[in-house]
């Protein structure tokens, strides 16, 4: 197979092709190297290729598979990581002019994980500058330009992961790596019509990450499928000593095979009714749709409401002061104006001047908001709703104004390190894709795998793929 | 931007310019900050509701409530506070030019101005939230007793500091 289709395959069928060896891992490198040759730059999905790192990897692959040593599901495997991960001796911009040159010595240690897989980097993925985390106002406000949309070019991916939603939804490379310190893997993952999990804080580490805002930031697996996301993450979970914020030993593995859901629990799901406070007429539709389907798929659905309190306020204070904290010298020394949004070259001086009190404040309300959550969870396994109230947005869409509306369930979620997963859900009018989000208790990944991995059982909104031209 | 020449400053920003350039202390001028923010923080009933966003941090509002729209604003884009909020968002406003004034211009000062209005609501809304003293926050100190001693080396001859210290290390 060398159609269309072939970049399209999830993870799951091209591990099968090369296990089998009917599948080069060398050939596989070097046609999606030539896809986003060809389409990376019309949508900036890339900071860059790694076409020598790429090819080694993938002939070390092919070799160790023809000798029989198969490592398993992401062996051979192209994928792309957002530019933000440490790769020894490949520049990381953190998608921001002041760092466009800065190179470090060492792997972060998902990328040491991916490496151990025998997975093949094919490039680092286009990101918004510093994550966000200055906030931005423009689609623009990154090193690369504005992601466009696989779907519509006249159409942002979201962000931060903005690259790597483009790459996954271009079939640019099987899978990309994600980072979420609030919406940037659930938000790309549904304007770009992908699987992106948002993994419980602490399973991932983030030695050799760009720090943003510690105490919430989380790295993840954007694909084609819950199980593509699945596999991933088993690959990035573990507890590492060089990262202090990740869970125990035991907390933080993860493993997955299919055979797991034969024995899995039945599910009991919410669907939530305040998670948005108001949803585009196009996406309410897909979400009343999504609601029906999902009481035919599980057994127990019931609607639901999240705790009500100043959970955006509580994020915006804590991701704020934190990201103050980690560009504090950028700040500083005044190079912040090198950025390229308007309002990201101004925002930090205003974040920090918030008050050590006040962040004290809302991390103790962030406490209270567990208890709350636990006690939500007492009653559901799963608490679902659309992942965004509206489509892609205009690559000219000021974002400061159109999409700035409460996300108690980001907050929520993103305060209490939830896990989270997000999946095709349906398309509007106008074609482009609504996800809805699967979220957990902190430490059940596998219930959102699960829900998520029923709900794509019973749809096919995953395999439909843009017409790139 | 700091090299930029001045430009013309619209009025209420030239005024405190004109303030700060005219002789306060960063003492008074911390003086003055702490005041409003004391002010504030003991104020909760007078916030107004205001929504925060979702990608990055505040922005847009919702309309406030009448009786808690006490101070006009003059800024468009801006929450309307009270009169306590309006005071503390403004000396964060001064205390940010105190720190930085020159390297912003005139349209960059009048965003930072109402940029720091639409964190007000925000920190309005946590102080209201009832917590308790002994109340504990999703913080903790994680003692570092996985980490084994590292074997004592001979000293070697100290090398320049790394202009980073890159992505998750530790300085």
């Amino acid at each position: 197979m060398a159609g269309e289709e072939l970049f399209y395959l999830p993870v799951t069928d091209l591990a099968r092709r090369i296990e089998a060896k009917t599948l080069s891992p060398v050939d596989l490198t070097q046609l999606y190297l030539s896809r986003s040759e060809k389409f990376g730059p019309r949508l900036n999905a890339y900071a860059r290729l790694t076409p020598e790192i790429a090819l080694a990897q993938a002939a070390a692959a092919e070799k160790e598979i023809r000798r029989g040593h198969y490592r398993g599901p992401l062996h051979g495997i192209p994928y792309a990581a957002k530019d933000l991960l440490a790769v020894k001796g490949v520049p990381v911009t953190w998608g921001a002019k002041p760092y466009a040159d800065q190179v470090f010595d060492y792997d972060a240690t998902v990328i040491e994980h991916l490496n151990r897989a025998g997975a093949v980097m094919i490039g680092k993925a286009s990101m918004i500058e510093l994550a966000g985390g200055m906030n931005y106002r423009f689609a623009s406000a990154s090193l690369q330009g504005e992601a466009k949309n696989p779907w519509n070019t006249n159409c942002w991916t979201c962000g931060s992961s903005s690259g790597s939603g483009a790459i996954v939804a271009a079939g640019l490379a099987a899978f990309a790596i994600g980072t979420e310190t609030w919406g940037s893997i659930i938000c790309p993952s549904a304007f770009c019509g992908v699987s992106g999990m948002r993994p419980t804080y602490g399973r991932v580490s983030k030695y050799g990450a760009m720090a943003l805002a510690p105490s919430m930031d989380k790295i993840g697996p954007m694909a084609r499928s819950a199980e593509d996301c699945a596999r991933i993450f088993a690959v990035l979970a573990g507890h590492d000593p060089k990262d202090h914020s990740t869970l125990a030993v035991d907390k933080a593995a993860f493993t997955y095979s299919p055979s797991m859901e034969l024995k899995a629990r039945s599910l009991t799901v919410g669907w939530l009714t305040n998670a948005w406070k108001s949803v585009d007429p196009g996406v309410a539709k897909i979400a009343d749709a999504t609601e029906k389907s999902l009481h035919k798929i599980f057994p127990t659905v019931h609607r639901a409401a999240l705790p009500q309190g100043p959970w955006d306020d509580v994020g915006n204070v804590i991701m704020g002061t934190e990201g103050a904290a980690s560009f504090r010298e950028l700040i500083r020394s005044g190079k912040v104006s090198e950025l390229a949004d308007p309002l990201g070259q101004i925002n930090g001086y205003v974040n920090e001047q918030i008050s050590a009190a006040d962040y004290w404040q809302a991390s103790k309300i962030r406490e209270q908001l567990q208890g709350k959550m636990a006690d939500l969870f007492d009653s559901f396994d799963v608490i679902a709703t659309v992942s965004q109230p509206l489509p892609a947005t205009s690559l000219d869409f000021n974002l400061e104004t159109g999409l700035s509306f409460p996300d108690p369930l980001g907050a929520i979620g993103n305060l209490c390190g939830l896990p989270a997963l997000s999946v095709p859900c349906g398309f509007t009018d106008k074609h482009l894709p609504v996800g809805v989000q699967f979220v957990a208790r902190a430490g059940d990944d596998f219930g959102v795998i699960q829900a998520a991995r029923t709900f794509q059982g019973h749809s096919d909104w995953h395999k439909r793929h843009p017409k790139l031209i | 931007m700091a090299d930029k020449p001045e430009p013309e400053l619209r009025a209420d920003v030239a005024s405190a310019e004109g303030k700060t350039r005219g002789g306060m202390s960063r003492r008074e001028f911390a003086r003055r900050a702490a005041l409003a923010s004391a002010v504030a923080s003991i104020a909760p009933a007078t916030a107004v509701r205001a929504r925060t966003p979702t990608f990055g941090q505040s922005t847009t509002q919702d309309p406030p409530p009448p009786a808690a729209a006490a101070a006009q604003n003059p800024m468009p884009g801006a929450p309307k506070l009270s009169a306590e909020s309006q005071s503390e968002a403004d000396a964060r406003f001064q205390a940010i030019l105190v720190l930085y004034g020159a390297r912003f211009s005139a349209e960059q000062k009048n965003d930072l101005h109402r940029l720091c209005a639409v964190v007000q609501p925000a920190l309005d809304h946590i102080r209201a939230y009832k917590v308790e003293n002994g109340d504990g926050p999703a913080l903790y100190l994680k003692p570092q007793y996985e980490r084994e001693k590292k074997p004592k080396v001979a000293a070697a001859p100290a090398k320049p500091a790394p202009a980073s210290n890159g992505p998750g290390k530790k300085p």
